[in-house]
């Protein structure tokens, strides 16, 4: 009975001291919610740029001929672009154009395209009609200089996607000379039939491309801006309560309070039990909280909503390893910190480089292969993989297998340093 | 009945330093005494309050806490004593009321035995009108009587007490020392450090001056102002820990 009125008053004690610590509070609760708002918004507008929005070019045709055009029409067909055209620009004036008037970029169809393209089309087709052992001398078939379209791009642009781009453009060139191939062919074999059926059937895609997200279920999760941000900026909050956590132990010990409680009738673990209780609580309750937001909210701002994947006792595990392995590293970091200003200095500075380190930020795998290596280390990180595991791939427990175990051998660990510096401090 | 102690030759270092903090020291302190234990900075009496407290444990020798002819178990001991630090050790975030709640269940007592002791506590210590504001508002006296309070909390039959009155106003320091008077005629043994050496006359029947981690003089103020010819608790001091720097 009365050792249970004691560990009553200890979470007491605790959660009065959190209410109190006002900054703290707000940089467990209000700070993770702004930044799972602010990153996903800006990383959802991103991501949308390529996967849903038109890409806006500013295009400058001065072709002589049709091909211009009718690459300009095949490429606003595909649904993927939206042109501006302006052409009465000089190709000189594009650079200037993109670097004051702030688009991203441009393409410049030179006057003899559709000339080039022609005398290309002319040359295969010659090639073709030798090859068939029509009478062409080679002296009939010339090796006309080849056509450059010109691509400008804003710097700032990732080269992964100016790269995107200009692969889409190259395949929709090709389309038009092999049209024009086609046609060549037709004329020099005097085939009276128009083309086209033959056109067609050669320019359409016959090989289509399913997409399916590797995972187990079928619930259909889609990895997502929000399904990365909610939980690694949830994952990042519960370890940033080392500032609150850190700082609240070097207070207590620097003030005497622990040696005091020494001379009572109380074991510190109860101390340790009674702040891992409350502190893993709160990490509950930012879960609860970031995680209702997704699902509520986001939606109604125009973000995915986030879907929680079923195995819920998978998930209620891996949200209480993770609380516990943020409530660990911050007593650890508490009890070694010999002042206030090493505890919270050490602390943010640690806890913003293991997220950055574990893919909290941006995802591992577009990493350097050494920094890949090196992001294992994090253990912001394994808990993020316990996430992904079970929010994109619909993993079981033999997926979790390898993150339980890293995450259990890092809570271990950190209270063995724990228990070390306390009986350094003869508090245990 | 009171509560004596005997400290039976200890000796202590710690593990970062080469020298002894404490080297073979040993005196009793007879149950009811208000006993003082005095010297200059660096003497050891912080060390030896810490281990009579069992903050820290002897590398040599022992202490016996006994009640007439009976030795106290460890668990005994931890209830018998109170321990008021020099350091506010308390949470200034929260209120006397929820210091004294917190600390008091720390010590085993009863809900309804925190409720008492705080009431009269705080009635005691001057503290009543105060007891729902947070200590980090107090001025240094009143959080001195809220240490103190939390020290006595448990009734202890021994209240060891390091510098109480440091940094606090004539008033607050009359008030703590009447206070500890009152708890002395109740049995209770007081063992006390102060730099405040006119405090230490007017409050203790005993002292133990030590100096270099060793005992240099231990018996009834009376009795030690007598043999080495001093005319006050000051003189006596100086005459036998010198007059150079100590840091």
């Amino acid at each position: 009975m009365l050792a249970m009125h004691k560990l009553l008053a200890s979470i007491k004690k605790e959660f009065l001291l959190l209410w109190n610590d006002k900054v703290g509070l707000l940089l467990m609760f209000a700070m993770p919610l702004l930044l799972v708002f602010v990153i996903t918004i800006i990383q959802d507008s991103a991501t949308r740029i390529a996967a849903e929005n038109k890409i806006s070019i500013l295009a400058v045709n001065h072709d002589q001929g049709k091909s211009g055009a009718e690459l300009l029409s095949r490429l606003t067909e595909s649904g993927m672009f939206e042109f501006t055209h302006e052409d009465h620009l000089k190709k000189e004036d594009l650079n200037q154009e993109l670097l004051s008037k702030g688009r991203l970029m441009a393409l410049y169809i030179p006057s003899d395209f559709s000339a080039r393209l022609a005398a290309g089309a002319e040359e295969i087709s010659s090639i073709m009609l030798r090859d068939l052992g029509l009478e062409i001398s080679d002296a009939m078939i010339s090796s006309p200089p080849k056509t450059n379209v010109a691509f400008y791009f804003d710097p700032v642009l990732q080269e992964n996607f100016t790269t995107s781009v200009q692969n889409i453009i190259k395949a929709f060139i090709t389309n038009v000379e092999t049209a024009l191939v086609i046609d060549q062919l037709y004329e020099d074999t005097e085939i009276e039939v128009k083309p086209d059926e033959l056109k067609s059937r050669m320019l359409a895609n016959r090989v289509e491309i399913d997409m399916y997200s590797a995972g187990r279920g079928g619930s259909g999760m889609r990895p997502n801006s929000t399904q990365h941000n909610v939980p690694a900026w949830t994952i990042f909050a519960m370890f940033f309560m080392v500032v609150s956590l850190g700082g609240n132990v070097v207070k207590e010990r620097n003030s005497g309070s622990f040696l005091r409680l020494k001379t009572m009738p109380t074991g510190f673990f109860l101390v340790i039990f009674s702040k891992m209780f409350v502190y893993v609580v709160i990490a509950v309750l930012q879960v609860v909280l970031i995680f209702s937001v997704g699902i509520l909210f986001f939606e109604k701002l125009g973000l995915y909503r986030l879907t929680i994947p079923t195995n819920y006792t998978a998930f209620a595990v891996v949200v209480l390893l993770s609380s516990l392995a943020a409530v660990s590293y911050a007593l650890l970091v508490g009890t070694w910190a010999r002042s206030l200003e090493q505890a919270n200095g050490f602390g943010a500075i640690s806890i913003v480089l293991f997220a950055a380190l574990g893919g909290i930020w941006v995802p591992t795998f577009i990493m350097p292969d050494f920094m890949q290596v090196i992001s294992k280390l994090s253990p912001l990180q394994w808990c993020l993989q316990g996430f992904y595991t079970l929010f994109l791939k619909e993993g079981n427990w033999v997926d979790l297998k390898w993150v339980i175990l890293s995450i259990t051998g890092f809570i271990l660990t950190c209270h063995a340093g724990i228990y070390l510096r306390l009986r350094s401090d003869n508090l245990v | 009945m009171s509560v004596g102690i005997s400290i039976d030759l200890v000796s202590y270092r710690y593990p970062s330093e080469d020298a002894y903090a404490l080297t073979s020291v040993g005196f009793t302190v007879q149950p009811g005494d208000i006993f003082g234990l005095l010297g200059p900075n660096g003497a050891g009496k912080t060390t030896l309050m810490s281990i009579l407290t069992g903050i820290l444990k002897p590398e040599k020798g022992r202490i016996i806490y006994s009640q007439g002819e009976l030795a106290l178990s460890e668990k005994e001991i931890s209830r018998a004593i109170g321990f008021v630090p020099q350091d506010f050790a308390f949470y200034p975030e929260l209120t006397p009321v929820q210091n004294l709640e917190y600390f008091g269940a720390m010590y085993d007592l009863t809900r309804r035995d925190i409720k008492r002791r705080t009431d009269e506590l705080l009635e005691l210590l001057g503290l009543s009108a105060v007891g729902n504001r947070k200590v980090g508002s107090f001025s240094g006296g009143m959080k001195r009587r809220v240490n103190l309070a939390i020290g006595i909390l448990h009734q202890p039959q021994v209240i060891f007490l390091d510098e109480p009155t440091v940094g606090v106003d004539v008033q607050s320091r009359q008030a703590i020392l009447d206070f500890l008077v009152r708890l002395n005629q109740e049995q209770i043994t007081i063992v006390y450090t102060s730099h405040h050496l006119a405090e230490a006359e007017q409050l203790c029947n005993r002292i133990a001056l030590i100096d270099h981690g060793k005992v240099i003089a231990c018996d009834d103020l009376d009795v030690l102002l007598k043999t080495n010819n001093s005319r006050d608790l000051q003189s006596l001091f100086l005459n036998l820990t010198g007059w150079s720097y100590r840091d």
